[in-house]
């Protein structure tokens, strides 16, 4: 079931306040689209000390809201339309209250009932204004850190990442019922950044969290299509007439880009010197509840060498190929060579993860580089 | 995220690496168990000994039994986490997917009942009321007496009943908050009802503690997890952090049961009155219905009244009243059914309690009788039986949790027809939980309870006198001419003596009652306090309410369902809300709570007044609050009372009751329960600051945009 048509996978990472408030989901059924997954992650914000604690401890502190990540698939005709509605929904003109992206994905195979794909979007209203040439920066670490790695792009005024838990799974399961002896906890950050920054970001993610010591992490960056990005990383009062982060999308709109911001070769430090893993594929494996153990055992027997699975809850607009899945759905990311591809689809086909055990889903994502422990 | 492992199947790990890996695993668990343990401990080894200046009694039993405490956390809590908690998670995303809604709401009651049934808590509510007295408060007796099973059924369909709701409330996405403002709306004229009618105010107190003492240890993670479960599948979009409020119910509709199963009762008991009215002829019909048998109500009498009601309860015949002595002592199922199944309970009574006659009869003979006093004047240390403490509480962790798994597995098997999923992790984590449980409770019983007995019981000593009935000593030769004067201030005369203790000499009051110049033998107990005379009294006082706060607190800390609800609230607000703020504001709730409940035994102020002005005050917090931190404050609200902190309250309560006189010690944890919401709620208003200026700044936008 490849399809052949080109395909949009929208993601939208929005403040549950406003979420709520809006009721993001329903008026994304309203407007034609038939499922969405929904994640339930947080955003973080700095917030500079004051008082007696700023006086001892200066600096920023990290706060945390909670929100919801929705995450849909559109054929790429219907990329503007949904970015339109999500603009206009969660009434992002303003600025600082989400975070949009949508990114070029390739269909492998998919069960009959969420094979379909959202092919319109029914609103019909103002263009957004969105930015291209965005690149979207990923980093798996243990239960606990994710803040660490956040601050970085909190305090590069990049934008504002968002943070939700997954299970990881690897060695951990080859080990019996030892594995229990070790945390499989994971938090997942996912940052967008323009394509010039993100080399520069995802280095200084590698220096926060250590990523390229044993143990500690896997990161990469993922070509994005269209985004809108959320740069409210500070929740201060403005000083001025115009925060900073205001300043820089309106020179952005006038350079139309963010190429005049790359910052010189010099500035980037220790690029190049890292060993990076290259041309790999993002595997994203949706599948029912309590399937996805099996699933992966069944990708790492064919060469996957983990994944980090994220609990998720599948909306849709009550149709009957839709009712057959459970609205309890996991996914399974695995960052995996080319080449493996086919071998590890197929593997799942005979684990069954087509039909009634998993109901399952492939998309593939493009992973031009990565970075973890590569072993001595 | 190990890349290079590419081969499958297991990997053979030496013993070495094991070890490598589980040292540190058990190692970050125990020391989280230290550290939620040490305050209270250390605290209450500091307030006996700096501040009271009573060394610690068997103090290596308590030490093992601490350890055994710290351990049996560790193990419960990994237990749950690993077994208990995915089981529930499971069947709760399961059980909507695949049966009808009948089908949900039975399960869900039959596990409500099953999990009451497993922790009965008909113990804790026994213990508090070991002070009832059928003429105090009739009502109260019968249902904790001769009911005692109608209660433990009436809690049990109240939580059953809460189940069922808190699931048809995920179901169809209702809020919580009209639950508790109509449940409130019931509840506090109910209760309050009790100033007009004292048998209702006895009662209401167990009622409100019943809703405390339900939602133990097991119940909660366990309705939890099938919450979240179930809002995996069910529900809106939006409903974010949901899963919650189920343990309120529970909280709740216990109340709601207790109260009609003793309004049910209300006509049959007599009317509270003094207790030489109360078995007299007129009104024995009316006792004798608070008892199962008129032989039950005789052996009562006998057991726990002085000569005077013995006397009323015979017709003031007094050759009526050691007939049945005789009869008694001749009949010994009749002695057993009294007595209890002791060996000689009944010599013992008649030795400590029994009128001079009653021992005549007992033991036949004067010189019998003295040498029956001499035996039994002594207290004798209880020895400590290893073996039975680990039988009894091996079997008390099964029952708690094997018929609940077995029953969760069987639906998941049989009714929903799916595989247990890591049914291996899922075994461990049970039979972790199990050992967990038993090592849990065993400490409990040597240790903490032990530590919190002995501080309890010397507590009143920082305000006033109390007698160290342990210390108790007889001496056997006493001689009247050793006595000696005394005057006081005012001119009255005051008699002493003196003893020597070891190498000291110290005076000692004297006190004719306790001589019996038929044996010659003088009883005396030491006493010990105020200790702390100040300001009137109130110093001591003040010392009282600041142990209770940080016990509370301290108690709290190590509660496991309190550590499995913050668990879960951080899991599922991916750390927005933390584990660390949830326990410390419901610690402090605990503490505040406790507090209360001594005010409430010091001046025996009726509970009502106690517990509805913060009632009022959490029901208009909730009407301003977020539908996700109501229902995680009213939940925090119903885990707060376990197995740590309840005996501990209990030891306390009792150590004051016994002092202050009062007629029971009910409601502590009712209060206990009730704080924690408030200082919850108020957390989350003020957390939420933030996010409802967000709100508002949409709200106005969305106005003026009109589209919606």
């Amino acid at each position: 079931m490849n399809t052949a048509i080109p395909l949009r996978l929208i993601t939208a990472i929005v403040d549950k306040n406003i979420s709520s408030l809006v009721k993001l989901a329903d008026m994304a059924l309203h407007y034609g689209l038939n499922s969405m997954n929904i994640i339930t992650g947080r955003v973080g914000m700095l917030q500079q000390r004051k008082g007696l604690l700023g006086f001892f401890a200066p600096g920023a502190s990290l706060i945390n809201e909670s929100a919801d990540i929705f995450m849909f698939l559109v054929a790429a005709g219907a990329e503007e339309a949904c970015l339109g509605m999500l603009t206009d929904v969660c009434r992002l003109k303003k600025g600082g209250r989400a975070t949009v992206f949508s990114e070029e994905v390739e269909q492998v195979r998919a069960c009959e009932a969420c094979g379909q794909v959202d092919g319109a979007c029914s609103f019909s209203g103002e263009k957004a204004k969105t930015d291209a040439e965005l690149m979207g920066i990923c980093c798996i670490v243990q239960r606990g850190r994710g803040d660490d790695i956040a601050r970085v792009t909190l305090e590069t005024g990049t934008c504002v990442p968002s943070t939700f838990f997954g299970i990881g799974t690897g060695v951990r399961d080859k080990l019996g019922l030892l594995r229990v002896a070790i945390s499989a906890e994971k938090e997942v950050i996912q940052a967008i950044a323009s394509t010039y920054d993100a080399e520069m970001i995802m280095d200084m993610m590698i220096d926060a969290g250590k990523l390229d010591q044993p143990g500690n992490g896997f990161i990469y960056i993922h070509p994005l299509s269209r985004g809108i990005v959320n740069a409210r990383v500070s929740t201060e009062a403005p000083r001025h007439a115009a925060s900073m982060e205001q300043i820089i999308s309106a020179i952005d709109e006038l350079k139309s880009g963010f190429s005049w911001r790359s910052r010189g070769v010099a500035e980037k430090g220790a690029v190049g010197s890292r060993p990076y893993l290259s041309s790999l594929v993002g595997f994203m494996l949706f599948c029912d509840d309590g399937t996805s153990n099996d699933l992966v055992s069944a990708a790492m027997a064919a060469g996957a060498a983990g994944a980090t699975i994220n609990k998720m809850k599948l909306v849709h607009s009550g149709g009957a190929d839709y009712r057959t899945l459970s609205p309890a759905r996991e996914l399974c990311s695995m960052i995996v060579g080319e080449k493996q591809v086919p071998v590890i689809v197929e593997a799942l086909e005979k684990a069954g993860a087509f039909g009634d055990n998993g109901h399952a889903k492939i998309l593939l994502r493009k992973v031009p580089k990565a970075c973890t422990y590569l072993g001595k | 995220m190990a890349v290079q492992q590419q081969s499958s199947g297991k990997i053979k790990v030496s013993f070495k690496q094991a070890m490598g890996l589980l040292v540190p695993y058990v190692k970050d668990r125990l020391m989280a168990q230290v550290k939620s343990l040490w305050l209270i401990v250390l605290y209450l080894i500091f307030f006996q000994t700096i501040i009271l200046g009573i060394p610690i009694a068997e103090a290596s039993a308590i030490a093992a039994g601490l350890a055994l405490v710290i351990l049996g956390l560790m193990f419960y809590m990994e237990g749950l986490f690993l077994g208990i908690m995915p089981l529930g998670e499971t069947i709760g995303v399961k059980l909507p997917q695949k049966s009808k809604l009948p089908v949900i709401l039975l399960f869900s009651f039959i596990l409500g009942v099953g999990v009451t049934m497993a922790e009965p808590a008909i113990g804790i509510l026994k213990a508090a009321g070991s002070f009832v007295t059928p003429w105090d408060a009739p009502l109260l007796f019968l249902i904790l007496n001769k009911y005692s099973s109608y209660l433990v059924y009436s809690v049990g369909v109240g939580v059953g009943c809460a189940v069922m709701f808190g699931m048809l409330r995920f179901m169809y996405n209702w809020s919580l908050k009209p639950f508790l403002f109509i449940g409130m709306a019931i509840l506090i004229p109910a209760s309050l009802y009790g100033l007009f009618e004292p048998n209702i105010l006895y009662l209401s107190g167990v009622a409100w503690d019943c809703g405390a003492v339900t939602t133990g240890p097991v119940t909660v993670p366990l309705v939890l997890a099938l919450g979240i479960g179930i809002c995996r599948v069910v529900g809106r979009a939006d409903s974010g952090a949901s899963g919650f409020g189920v343990v309120s119910l529970a909280s709740l509709f216990p109340i709601l049961t207790v109260l009609i199963l003793g309004y049910a009762n209300l006509g049959s008991v007599p009317k509270v009155m003094e207790e030489s009215d109360f078995f007299t002829a007129a009104n024995r019909e009316k006792a004798a219905a608070l008892f199962t048998s008129v032989d039950d109500m005789n052996g009562y009498v006998l057991l726990n009244t002085g000569e005077a009601t013995q006397l009323a309860l015979f017709d003031n015949d007094k050759q009526k009243m050691l007939d049945y002595c005789a009869k008694v002592k001749a009949d010994p199922a009749l002695q057993t059914l009294i007595f209890g199944i002791l060996p000689h309970a009944m010599e013992k009574w008649a030795a400590t309690r029994g009128s001079a006659e009653q021992r005549l009869i007992v033991f036949g003979s004067e010189e019998k009788v003295r040498e029956a006093i001499a035996r039994y004047a002594t207290v004798a240390q209880e020895p400590l039986f290893i073996g039975e403490i680990l039988k009894r509480n091996t079997l008390a962790a099964i029952q708690a949790i094997m018929p609940l798994v077995i029953f969760l597995v069987l639906v998941l098997t049989l009714l929903l027809r799916e595989k247990l999923p890591k049914a291996d992790e899922i075994f461990l984590g049970i039979l972790v939980a199990l050992v967990g449980m038993t090592f849990f409770n065993i400490g409990i019983e040597l240790g903490l309870a032990k530590l919190g007995n002995q501080a309890g019981q010397m507590l009143p000593s920082s305000f006033q006198a109390i007698p160290l009935q342990n210390e108790k000593k007889v001496i056997a030769q006493f001689d009247t001419s050793l006595v000696q004067n005394a005057v006081t201030s005012t001119g009255e005369k005051a008699q002493f003596f003196y003893a020597k203790r070891g190498e000291e000499y110290s005076p000692f009051p004297f006190h004719r009652e306790s001589y019996d110049p038929a044996t010659g033998q003088y009883v005396y107990v030491p006493t010990k306090g105020p200790l702390f005379n100040g300001m009137g009294g109130m110093l001591g006082i003040l010392v009282v309410l600041a142990f209770a706060f940080i016990m509370g607190y301290g108690a709290t800390l190590a509660e496991p369902a309190l550590n499995a609800l913050g668990q879960t609230v951080e899991e599922l607000t991916v750390g927005t809300i933390k584990k660390f703020v949830i326990m410390q504001t419901v610690a402090v709730g605990v503490g505040m709570g406790l507090l209360m409940g001594l005010v409430k035994i010091i001046w025996d102020i009726p509970l009502m007044y106690l517990l509805v002005p913060p009632y009022i005050v959490v029901v208009t917090l909730t009407i301003f609050s977020k539908e996700d931190f109501t229902n995680i404050s009213w939940d925090s609200g119903g885990v707060t009372t376990g197995p740590v902190t309840v005996p501990l309250v209990i030891a306390m309560g009792l150590g004051i009751g016994n002092q202050v006189g009062v007629v029971e010690g009910f409601g502590i944890l009712a209060l206990a329960s009730v704080y924690p919401i408030l200082t919850m709620l108020a957390v989350g208003i003020f957390l939420n600051r933030k996010s409802a200026a967000a709100l508002k700044e949409s709200a106005i936008e969305t106005g003026k945009g009109g589209a919606l």
